[in-house]
């Protein structure tokens, strides 16, 4: 039938390698991997601020930079990591190459529009960058007015480049719902849906139902600025406490647009690695879907002393709360799921087991601080700081590198050095937790976030953060090295390096061109039914691939 | 009906997709998604006009009247005359008529049009009388024995600054489904529309609703009450 | 080919309710010349949803149409109340905060001989 004959040489690397099959790709893999490089690029630039804002607070006073660059560059680290990096990382990069792979799609259900988000997140990125020619861009990431309206015109540059990423954003996300609505190969029901694609799919609709009320906020802003329309600041008779309102309305669900298809990844890790069904799956699943809506619920704990009414405060502290219990019930499947499996620590896994460590730490900071005394204490200080960063980073960066381990062979046909990945594993662990653990110590003591200069009595966590930054940036780098020296010298990948069930491990490495799949499959089992084919790993051959007896049976002509 | 879908492949149907059906329930199932971000997107203005209103009900209530309701009222039926030849025209293409579908199409965009023009002459006619959004709200002269510097009032200015972001916003939804609409048109007129396939003409009409829909609470919001 | 399989919205239906569409206008605009006082703006707004729907469900096609995407504008929707709702816990409380008129905790204790030492 359609069984036109593939050659097996021929993939989707190196179908076509001129730079124009890649920027003119509609192949979702492609676009993937684009995504990867542009990511990656915003994750370096935001990262050497990182190192460069820590090596500043190395000492009180001035240590290598003024107080004027200095606010520049947490800002811009700010505005870097999350809106170039963390919001489109992980759904933008995984979830385009390997959503329409595990739900056994040929592609997502719109290749254009696919494209065209990724040009689009290019553009926004430049025009955010290009404020740095016009001047100087201060006062943190949230662009609370009025102070964003007062300030130079540089910060328009950003808005703006806020506001073209989140229609990027948006796309892809609608993108996602759609493909995993219409997309799916025939037997995957929603219950034998891979966790990482429920997650997505649950980060997708955030992005949908989020991303629009930043952009009217932009909007709105701008208008401000030129029209002074006098909604957002109180000179004008507007209410500068609406302005968080909307932006937080946003922003607060982003940083579920950020987390969940890290809970996604984990998922599929801990299930791969400890050989074990991912226990309560359906429990897993649907909390994914939970957090994304109570997500929307709660956005006024980041405003607990702007001066919004205790009753609003009441009740966005209460739902705050209610949070906790769909993540619970994740980190405590996931626990489970780890009882009487068989683990292999691989790097991916090892990334999987930092992760519930991490992020547990900053799920329950971020419970404590949903409390409101305590919060009226710890507000815009660095416990905050370290809160945050234990779950953008000790979560979603941390399940992110797992991700990119694990699914590096897929991408590129190349298997990275698994000694390297173990010790840059160890170093990021470390020295993520010598980093930021410390902002937790200072930040109860009341050392406020954002501050260029402080008291010598914090010098000594302060140094030790540093420090810490220092062995996080040599492990982040030595990834960097290693992976990249695979593509030359690696050895190349088995077609299921990990004996995983998911679809996207039942096709050759790396993927065929033009299509995923030379036949459609047709799914007869769950994601991770490990115990019911306990005979494909005992059979399997040399290179760990499976065979694909009791797998994903095709159709027989 | 019968064959393989690779085999009758119709020049439509996009390789990724199994059938003209999956297709077509895909791009109307995007545009339904892309809707809602437009709902949200209106939603931030109707957020303002709400937490305005409700603390200057009585000012909200004075300067509303500067509003005309006979041009608001007109362009309601405007745009629901518009709404109705869209859902016409899907109707003909489903039909395979594509020479009335064409002319519900030319009708949506005059009617498009008859919306921009009035909206036009009602904007200048603020702006002849001060009446901006923001800064330069200075309203004054005056009409049929009514003083507009009487609407100079403290948080005037908000109203309408909100109507013209809220109606400014509309009436650059009207220009683009105006953009879109022509575009659809002339692939209707090189007949590339059929019962078989109208899934762009079915995706501006739903578009196109929901700009109606926007209008239709605008209209007494700002106007009426 | 399968398109032809759609459900096709009647003439009749279609003018019908152009037709309710264009009275309920006329409705909403005569409400609106008599002061209802409190119920101005309920009335306002339950004529304009009922348009919507009528809009929704018959010209979008939603009422024959496929389960999900009403589903996807109920979601979307109900973000919509979310967003009002939340914003006015705020705006219609605001200042709460410092309210100390008569029946508040801080009252109650000048009351009390236990406060005396104020």
């Amino acid at each position: 039938m359609s069984a036109t004959a593939q050659d097996a040489s021929i993939n989707f690397l190196n179908y076509d390698k001129s730079l124009k099959s890649w920027l003119f790709t509609k192949d979702h893999k492609r676009i993937g991997l684009m995504y990867l490089v542009a990511v990656s690029i915003a994750f370096l630039a935001g990262g050497i601020l990182a190192l460069l804002v820590r090596l500043e607070l190395l000492g009180p006073g001035e240590t290598i930079m003024g107080p004027d660059q200095y606010n520049q560059s947490f800002t811009l680290h700010a505005v870097l990591m999350v809106f170039a990096f963390i919001i489109p990382a992980v759904p933008a990069v995984f979830g385009n190459f390997v959503l329409p792979l595990q739900l056994g799609a040929k592609d997502v259900a719109f290749p254009k529009l696919n494209l065209a988000s990724f040009y689009i997140y290019l553009i926004g990125v430049v025009i955010a960058m290009s404020a740095l020619l016009v001047g100087r861009i201060d006062g943190g990431w949230t662009f609370y007015a009025p102070y964003s309206e007062r300030v130079g015109d540089s910060i328009l540059y950003v808005t703006t480049g806020v506001f073209v990423m989140g229609f990027s954003s948006i796309l892809t996300g609608l993108n996602f719902i759609v493909t995993v609505h219409k997309m799916r190969a025939p037997g995957l029901t929603w219950n034998r849906l891979p966790l990482f694609v429920w997650s997505i799919y649950a980060t997708a609709i955030v992005q949908v139902l989020a991303t629009p009320v930043i952009g009217i906020t932009m909007v709105l802003l701008f208008l401000e600025r030129f029209l002074s329309i006098g909604i957002f600041d109180p000179a004008l008779g507007g209410d500068p406490v609406l302005f968080q309102h909307f932006f937080w309305f946003y922003s607060h669900p982003a940083v579920y647009i950020m987390i969940l298809p890290a809970f996604g990844i984990v998922s599929d890790l801990i299930g791969t690695f400890s050989r074990h069904r991912v226990s309560g799956y359906l429990f897993v699943a649907l909390s994914s879907v939970a957090i994304a809506f109570l997500g929307f619920l709660v956005w006024g704990h980041h405003m607990f002393v702007s001066g919004q009414s205790a009753t609003s405060s009441i009740v966005f502290s209460l739902l705050t709360y209610l949070i906790g219990i769909p993540t619970g019930v994740k980190v405590l499947n996931w626990v489970t799921t780890l009882y009487k499996g068989s683990i292999s620590y691989k790097t991916p896994m090892l990334y999987a087991l930092m992760f519930l460590f991490t992020f547990s730490i900053g799920g329950f900071t971020g419970v404590m601080v949903g409390v409101l005394g305590i919060d009226i204490h710890l507000h815009d200080t660095y416990f905050v700081v370290a809160h945050f960063h234990y779950v953008m980073m000790g979560g979603s960066v941390i399940a992110g590198l797992g991700a990119l381990h694990y699914w590096w062979p897929k991408m590129t046909g190349r298997m990275y050095n698994e000694r390297l990945g173990k010790i840059a594993a160890t170093l990021v662990f470390f020295g993520f937790n010598l980093t930021f653990f410390p902002q937790f110590i200072m930040g109860s003591r009341g050392m406020p976030r954002r501050y260029y200069d402080y008291l010598p009595e914090f010098q000594q966590m302060h140094q030790l953060s540093t420090y810490g930054s220092w062995v996080l940036g040599v492990g982040l780098f030595m990834i960097l090295g290693y992976l990249l020296m695979s593509l030359k010298t690696g050895k190349k990948a088995p077609s299921n390096p990990w004996g995983a069930l998911t679809l996207e491990w039942t096709h050759t490495t790396p993927l065929p061109h033009p299509h995923n799949f030379t036949q459609t499959p047709v799914v007869v089992r769950g994601p991770y039914d490990y115990h019911l084919v306990p005979e494909m790993f005992e059979n399997a051959a040399e290179d760990g691939s499976v065979k694909s007896v009791h797998d994903v049976s095709q159709p027989a002509s | 009906m019968a064959s393989h879908p690779l085999d009758g492949h119709p020049a439509h149907l996009e390789h990724h997709f199994v059938s003209s059906e999956q297709q077509f329930d895909a791009a109307k199932m995007g545009m339904w998604l892309f809707l809602i971000t437009e709902i949200l997107l209106f939603s931030g203005m109707f957020v303002l006009y709400t937490v305005y209103r409700s603390w200057h009900p009585e000012v909200f209530a004075l300067v509303s009247e500067v509003l005309d309701w006979r041009m608001g009222g007109f362009n309601t039926l405007v745009l629901l005359a518009s709404s109705f030849t869209v859902a016409l025209g899907i109707h003909y293409a489903q039909k395979n008529d594509n020479r009335k579908l064409i002319i519900n199409l030319v009708l949506t965009l005059i009617f498009a049009l008859i919306f921009l023009v009035v909206k036009y002459f009602e904007y200048t006619g603020k702006f002849a009388h001060g009446i901006y959004p923001g800064a330069a709200f200075d309203p004054h002269g005056i009409v049929d024995g009514l003083d507009y510097a009487k609407y100079n009032v403290p948080y005037a200015a908000q109203f309408f600054s909100i109507y013209f972001v809220m109606t400014g916003i509309h009436a650059f939804h009207v220009i683009v489904g105006i953009g879109v609409f022509i575009w659809i048109t002339l692939r209707a007129s090189r007949g590339e529309f059929s019962a078989a396939y109208y899934t762009p003409v079915e995706l501006t009409g739903l578009y196109w609703h929901l700009v109606d829909i926007i209008w239709i609470f605008l209209f007494p919001l700002l106007y009426l009450i | 080919m399968s398109q032809a399989e759609h459900h096709i919205v009647p003439i009749k239906t279609l003018t019908a309710v152009i037709a309710v569409l264009g009275v309920l206008t006329i409705v909403t605009v005569a409400a609106a010349q008599f002061d209802l006082g409190s119920f101005n703006v309920p009335i306002a707004l339950l004529i304009a949803t009922i348009k919507a729907s009528f809009v929704i469900s018959i010209f979008m096609g939603l009422k024959y149409g496929n389960k999900t995407n009403a589903l996807i504008l109920a979601v979307g929707l109900i973000m919509v109340v979310v967003f009002v709702t939340f914003i006015l816990l705020d705006t219609e409380f605001r200042g709460d905060t410092s309210a100390t008129e008569s029946g508040t905790i801080m009252q109650s204790e000048q009351t009390m001989p236990a406060a005396e030492s104020h």
